[in-house]
């Protein structure tokens, strides 16, 4: 994500000089809690993490000494065969994601976005699922997906007058990743929502009455003045969008343990799996270290994107 | 120019006027729609909460009866309710309060700090520890979790509340939110209140801080949100139900042969209280500058 730094204000007029110390000492104290808490519980771990990737550090200490083993730790995951697996997984997740996520937030911040009654009631039940934590909407959706006579096929059931038969929405290798990518889109879509209508509200409306003048109907005002300026609201919900994608991790924990036949299996999952379950923190921290350089690759991509837009 | 730009302007609006209407009416179909996708699994948690009988439960889920309940109880709750014992839904909720409450409120004092002296403060070095943190915010938790876990549990941290709340405390993106507010708002506030003699923690307590209550709500939501969902971090670092946030105590019951669903429910719904109380008391102020930092940020 690129941040862009805001104009900083002018240079304040130096104060007396007998003031400076005390209130060096002041800004100081101000910065060092954030400073210190950030270095301790992030930069620290962060560092580590590239030095544990490359040891054969175990969860629980042992008397024999911990061991440098270069980039071994990588070269087997990049061996193994299921961590192939989990990276196709969060692929298909984000190809999956993306359209029906932001979809869903698009077309909903363009409706409200118009004069329609109560649309402020909408805004706030639409950002519900949003506060709701994942394990709830893990509880809720197991619910609704529940196999052979849960309420999704029942309703199919009932639509389909009993000629499809019910589907195994997180028992099935074939559906398990798609049920997965409807409860997650449902979860987190009104965050998006909320960009997008901020994103919409930051176009003057002077350009839509340009547009009029010049007789453009309200298919080419959406097409030519709209979707231009929503252009860099789109890289960002699209990259975060991504970025989160890769993280998939809690409602796959809860709900199908990477199963069935790891077809749900995520790269955070396989990371928490190795380093938790089979107690291999070095070989784990490499899987970590992997999913930072992701997220960098995307976020980089994001920052040229932007720049290519000019914004 | 506008005198020729006005009845132009007008004739088309009347043209479009007649369109307008049948497109509002679809409009309205639409955002009923999605209401409908959107909230009545929310509603069908609530109804089904008060539902006693857990085979009733699912066996109403495919009919109208989910969004309907004739004898409504509270027993699910009066029995996950208590604060000991083996169904201690009550306690979790403390502790989730607790670690929600601390983490917010050390996050809004300190975040809000650095943020104030980034954008206003006469250190040298300032703009270099800005650009550290947001680069900083590029590093996703999960990918520095795994020596997170050695470190706390070397430090002898683990199972405490502290190991849930401490870590999370300073964050890049609320010091860079706070930073990006206090830097739009005028310099004359500054350079006033420093001629009158205040120093730089007073400019910040009385004259900046009750300036940013958008800025202080918004980071709420956003801390408070991230707080009480924390999942994966939990279930690494407590062992026993002394501090087990109510998240990872509701995951436990996808662990059981037959889930119970009408207390599964139940606690879900009591888990959704505090923070729907959280996000309808900051709401007015969320929305207009979540915004504004959002797409540059």
């Amino acid at each position: 994500m690129t941040l862009q730094q805001t104009v900083r204000p002018a240079v304040i007029a130096r104060s007396a000089s007998r003031r400076d110390n005390g209130r060096l000492i002041q800004e100081i104290g101000m910065l060092a809690p954030a400073v210190i808490l950030l270095t301790i519980f992030l930069a620290v771990p962060f560092l580590l993490s590239f030095w544990t990737a490359m040891t054969n550090q175990p969860l629980v200490p042992r008397p024999t000494p911990i061991r440098f083993v270069g980039f071994n730790n990588f070269l087997r995951i990049f061996r193994d065969e299921l961590f192939w697996t989990s990276l196709w997984n969060v692929s298909r997740f984000t190809f999956w994601i993306l359209p029906v996520q932001c979809g869903l937030a698009f077309a909903t911040a363009l409706l409200l976005h118009q004069k329609l009654p109560f649309r402020n009631l909408f805004r706030g039940l639409f950002f519900l699922p949003a506060i709701t934590s994942m394990v709830v909407v893990c509880v809720i959706w197991g619910t609704l997906f529940q196999y052979p006579s849960g309420p999704f096929n029942q309703i199919i059931g009932f639509l389909s007058g009993g000629r499809i038969q019910p589907i195994d929405w997180l028992g099935d290798p074939n559906w398990a990743m798609f049920s997965i990518v409807l409860l997650s889109a449902w979860q987190a879509y009104g965050f998006q929502m909320i960009v997008y209508l901020a994103g919409l509200q930051g176009i003057p409306d002077e350009l839509y009455d340009a547009a009029r003048i010049d007789g453009a109907n309200a298919f080419q005002r959406f097409w030519h003045v709209t979707m231009p300026g929503l252009r860099p609201t789109h890289v960002f919900v699209l990259v975060i969008t991504t970025i989160q994608a890769f993280k998939l991790y809690t409602q796959v924990a809860i709900l199908t343990q990477g199963g069935p036949k790891s077809s749900t299996e995520t790269v955070v999952h396989y990371m928490v799996r190795s380093g938790f379950e089979e107690q291999k923190l070095g070989y784990a921290s490499a899987v970590s270290v992997i999913l930072f350089l992701i997220v960098l690759v995307i976020a980089l991509l994001q920052r040229q994107l932007l720049r290519r837009f000019d914004v | 120019m506008s005198e020729l730009a006005i009845p132009t302007l007008e004739a088309q609006v009347k043209s479009e006027r007649s369109a307008i209407g049948s497109l509002r009416m679809v409009q309205t179909a639409s955002i009923l729609v999605i209401a409908l996708v959107i909230v009545s699994p929310l509603f069908m948690l609530l109804i089904a909460s008060l539902k006693d009988d857990r085979f009733q439960i699912l066996a109403d889920m495919g009919s109208f009866r989910a969004f309907w309940v004739s004898n409504p109880t509270l027993s699910n709750f009066a029995e996950i309710g208590n604060l000991s014992g083996e169904l201690a839904f009550g306690r979790y909720l403390v502790n989730s309060l607790i670690i929600l409450a601390s983490t917010v409120g050390a996050g809004l004092i300190v975040n809000s700090m650095a943020g104030f002296v980034l954008a206003w403060g006469s250190l040298r070095g300032r703009a270099l520890i800005l650009s550290l943190v947001i680069a900083l915010y590029v590093i996703p938790q999960e990918s520095i979790i795994m020596p997170l876990v050695i470190m706390v549990s070397r430090a002898g941290m683990t199972d405490t509340f502290a190991v849930q709340i401490v870590p999370w405390i300073a964050s890049p993106l609320y010091i860079f939110l706070f930073y990006q507010f206090f830097a739009q708002l005028p310099k004359e506030l500054f350079e006033a209140a420093q001629i009158d003699g205040a120093s730089v923690f007073r400019i910040y307590r009385s004259i900046f801080l009750p300036l940013s209550l958008p800025a202080l709500a918004t980071v709420s939501i956003l801390m408070g949100i991230e707080s009480w969902n924390q999942y994966l971090w939990p279930i690494l670092v407590t062992q026993t139900d002394y501090a087990r946030p109510i998240a990872v105590a509701i995951a436990t019951f996808f662990g059981q042969d037959s889930i119970y669903w009408d207390r599964a429910m139940a606690a879900s719904v009591l888990m959704m209280i505090p923070i729907l109380a959280l996000y309808l008391a900051f709401q007015r102020w969320f929305v207009s500058s979540f915004v504004g930092s959002a797409v540059k940020g």
